[in-house]
């Protein structure tokens, strides 16, 4: 008896009536990222909560329905010359901004912009009790008042339901350019990007897919050119400005890679110090199992996949935490019983306590941050 | 906050328990409990609002600092963070019977990481001292408040900072990965990671700015940034403040994000004229400075396009500051203009608030005709670029003004929030605007965002009577501004 409510009256009449656990869902691109969902729960889909509300070209801001797929989003802001500077691979599957954003993804412009959590200025939310909240506002410069969107990033639809986001947009920009570096080992993925970072060209991306470094040039038609001439000299060794097909195809197959959901294999996201990204991949690459490895070097950033078994994902976790870094599951064969997250952090006693101020009974999205948040007794499947 | 209430009213006694109890934990000159000592803790840079505390207590390390929070969490007495004491909406202001623990002894730079582009701080670390120290690897933090040179990261974790430069490169919330924090009851928990990545809630975003009411942070990792290869700054006289908006505006739309735009208007540009000599044009209705960095390719050539749209907006002087030594007279000109107010008014109040910025000259015109409704000049200094006005509001104590300009000084925040805006872009709610939230959230927003506190401090102990509206704060008027002494050397400024 899943339930589609089309306005946010609507939404929050479901949330506070509706018996037992419930789930927030959208496009259903990510339904098997982070923890499994613990017994039964009624969907609620943000996915009558779609379109523009409001689109302040001058301000560079936008307010959506949660449900509203970024794709499309992304079309209509085209027509002003605007973009929100994301660019998620699940995005081509019609992932929605709501879905995006509470599970914390980001593609390669994550490098010049940050992910949603940096482009998020207002969200409104409904509590597991049917309170309606809102924070933050439509002015990118705020500081009124807790910033409850942060507290709801990442966090898989526990805590709350987000019906609305407000979002900063950027234009987009009127050339780019790809410069690729062939780069066979993922060893030596610190020292090549730094070779471009260390330049003053300012990559708005840059990743490590199919044996090739790409970086990629956003601007004017004659700063791109410029810049990528400039980069592939500073570079040497076999650099090269991609031309527009092949840059094309590049980006599309390194969202592909990321973005691949193989039937027998767990998709981890890891994230660490850039200069122990190479070790650390070499490491997974060697003796954990891992493959299928797509890396930001400049944000210590992989996707990876390793055989669908708890010890190897757990392994990747336990490797990553003792360099200091964070992992999350990605995507799971169904059925396949894998840890979602690392660690427990030693701020998961604060994750506790406010979770228990905001949804005592964990309704919202129970099992999905286990074990840091853990599942109530009695609860379990 | 009834909690908060009960707290205060039975500690006052307890002043020489607490303090026998600090001094056992802390080196003597580490605890003060004289009333001169006592009293340079009384307010931040919001002066208008002062309350003396039972005992500042000046911890060295984090363990010291979790020592002291148990202690006032063993006696439940509130504590209130404090940094430089350069905010600007009282969220530093002491609470009557507690205690304030300063962060100033926690001042190392622990790690410049060049090769991951990361530091590692103190909280009571300068903000322009991580810049100094990351320069020579060609590396700068990029928050950049105009009181840089004396505010301390900590605070700006607490108020989550901007700066004239945030209107390309975010807040202070766009630069930390990861803190230390030690919780009301003295435990010491890492939000965030020291990495792009992050896994979970955003528990780091959420504290960020929460104005030391979720904790105290004791260690923070921030992002350094490589300095840009080229800046070009421009200052444009136009002749009036809609040619100047729209000027803004034809920027936006030419898809150019300049690393800062400022508006002045005659009156601004009159007083920071007089004070420093930057080059303005007195008689001038407005002018802009705005400013690009990033590759030199880049930059020259969006440069020429800005140059060409002052023109077309009817600019009536162009000045390219084309050493680093004429940009930096231009900018001291801008950062030295609040201060330098004094100069045309005996007493001032400075306002901070946000507009939609498609909405600035409409926000102009209605506080110029609200000024004069009331018989008062407002100058405005303002980042134009995002919105964010700096009203400042012109008024004589000795003529009994007082009033009428913190009546206006309000007035003019509120209509921001009626235009779509905000009530504070960068120096936070605190003490000052805690009881115009109300304005800008229902109940609902608010009781929210109290779950948030009590999950994080059920006690209601770390800086209470801040954010958060409440009878006792409420009822009662500030005094009238007095600048800071730092910013009446014009060592700071307000905006």
């Amino acid at each position: 008896m899943n339930t589609t409510p089309s306005s946010l009256v609507e939404l929050r009449d479901a949330v506070r009536d509706l018996p037992g656990p419930l789930v927030a869902t959208g496009a259903g691109t990510a339904s098997d990222w982070g923890g499994a969902l613990v017994g039964d729960a009624t969907g609620v889909s943000v996915t009558g909560l779609t379109g523009v509300i409001t689109h302040n070209p001058g301000d560079m801001t936008v307010s959506v329905g949660a449900g509203t797929p970024l794709s499309d989003l992304q079309d209509t802001l085209a027509a002003a010359g605007q973009r929100v500077a994301l660019d998620a691979a699940r995005a081509r599957r019609g992932a929605t901004v709501g879905g995006l954003f509470a599970t914390a993804d980001a593609g390669p412009l994550a490098l010049g912009f940050g992910s949603l959590r940096d482009l998020v200025i207002g969200v409104t939310v409904v509590l597991a009790d049917g309170t309606v909240a809102r924070s933050g506002g439509h002015v990118i410069k705020n500081v009124a008042g807790y910033d409850l969107a942060k507290l709801l990033h990442g966090a898989y639809g526990t805590f709350g339901v987000v019906a609305e986001i407000v979002l900063r947009l950027h234009p987009r920009p009127s050339a780019t350019r790809t410069v690729a570096l062939p780069l066979a080992d993922v060893g030596g993925l610190p020292a090549a990007g730094r070779a471009v970072t260390d330049t003053p060209v300012e990559a708005a991306a840059l990743e490590w897919v199919d044996g090739r470094l790409l970086a990629l040039l956003e601007g004017t038609e004659a700063g791109v050119e410029a810049r990528a001439s400039r980069l592939v000299d500073l570079l040497g060794q076999g650099a090269e400005v991609l031309a527009p097909a092949d840059a094309d195809a590049a980006w599309v197959a390194h969202h592909d890679a990321v973005d691949r959901r193989p039937e027998d294999r767990a998709v981890v996201r890891v994230g660490v110090a850039p200069t122990r990204l190479g070790d650390l991949l070499t490491g997974l690459v060697a003796d954990a199992g891992a493959a299928d490895v797509t890396a930001a070097p400049a944000t210590g950033v992989a996707t990876l996949t390793v055989p669908a078994d708890a010890a190897a994902v757990d392994a990747v976790h336990t490797r990553v935490a003792a360099l200091g870094g964070t992992s999350t599951l990605r995507a799971r064969p169904a059925g396949a019983d894998v840890p979602a997250w690392g660690p427990t952090p030693t701020s998961a006693a604060v994750l506790r306590s406010v979770a228990a101020a905001f949804d005592p009974d964990q309704r919202l999205g129970r099992g999905r941050l286990a074990p840091w948040l853990p599942v109530p007794e009695g609860a379990s499947a | 906050m009834s909690t908060t209430t009960t707290a205060a009213s039975s500690t006052a006694a307890l002043a020489p328990v607490l303090a026998r109890e600090f001094a056992a934990l802390l080196p003597e000159n580490c605890v003060i409990t004289d009333e001169v000592g006592l009293r340079s803790y009384e307010c931040d840079g919001l002066t208008g609002f002062r309350q003396v505390p039972a005992v500042v207590v000046l911890p060295r390390d984090t363990a010291e600092v979790a020592a002291c929070v148990a202690v006032c969490a063993r006696h439940g007495v509130p504590f209130v963070a404090r940094g430089a004491g350069t905010g600007l909406s009282g969220g530093a202001l002491p609470v009557a019977d507690g205690v304030v623990i300063s962060l100033q002894k926690l001042r190392r730079i622990l790690e410049i990481d060049v090769e991951n582009r990361r530091a590692v701080l103190e909280p009571g670390v300068f903000n322009l001292d991580i810049s100094r120290a990351a320069a020579p690897h060609g590396l700068y933090y990029a928050p950049d408040p105009s009181s840089q040179q004396v505010c301390t990261i900590g605070g700006n974790v607490a108020e989550n900072s901007g700066g004239a430069h945030c209107l390309k490169y975010g807040f202070t919330t766009n630069h930390v990965l990861e803190m230390e924090v030690v919780l009301a009851d003295g435990s010491v928990v890492t939000v965030g990671a020291p990495t792009a990545e992050q896994a979970g809630p955003d528990l780091r975003g959420l504290f960020l700015g929460s104005e030391g009411t979720l904790g105290i942070c004791t260690k923070v990792t921030v992002r350094l940034l490589r300095k840009p290869e080229a800046v070009r700054t421009v200052l444009a006289d136009f002749p009036s403040i809609e040619a100047a908006g729209d000027t803004v505006g034809a920027i936006v739309d030419a898809s150019i994000v300049p690393a800062a735009v400022e508006m002045m208007d005659s009156l601004a540009m009159e007083a920071a004229e007089a004070a420093v000599g930057a080059g303005y044009t007195v008689e001038s209705p407005s002018a802009l400075i705005i400013e690009l960095d990033g590759p030199a390719e880049e930059c020259d050539e969006q440069f020429a396009e800005i140059t060409r749209i002052c023109e077309e907006h009817g600019s009536t002087r162009i000045h390219v500051a084309d050493s680093a030594d004429e940009r930096a007279r231009v900018w001291k000109g801008r950062k030295a203009a609040f201060a330098a107010v004094g100069r045309i008014s005996p007493d001032y109040i400075v306002q901070d608030g946000v507009v939609p910025r498609t909405r600035l000259a409409e926000v102009l015109s209605q506080i110029a005709s609200m000024g004069s409704e009331v018989g008062l000049r407002v100058a405005n200094v303002f980042h134009a670029g995002d919105g964010n006005l700096h009203p400042l509001v012109l008024y004589s104590e000795a003529a009994g003004e007082h009033e009428k300009a913190e009546d206006l000084s309000s007035r003019i925040a509120e209509l921001c929030v009626e235009l779509g805006g905000s009530l504070s872009g960068e120096h936070g709610i605190g003490a000052d605007k805690a009881c115009s939230m109300g304005r800008m959230f229902t109940d609902d927003d608010l009781a929210v965002m109290q779950r948030v506190r009590t999950g994080f401090d059920p006690a209601g102990l770390c800086n209470p009577g801040k954010i958060f509206p409440t009878p006792r704060l409420c009822g009662e008027r500030p005094g009238p501004f007095r600048p800071h002494p730092l910013e009446e050397a014009g060592v700071i400024s307000r905006l």
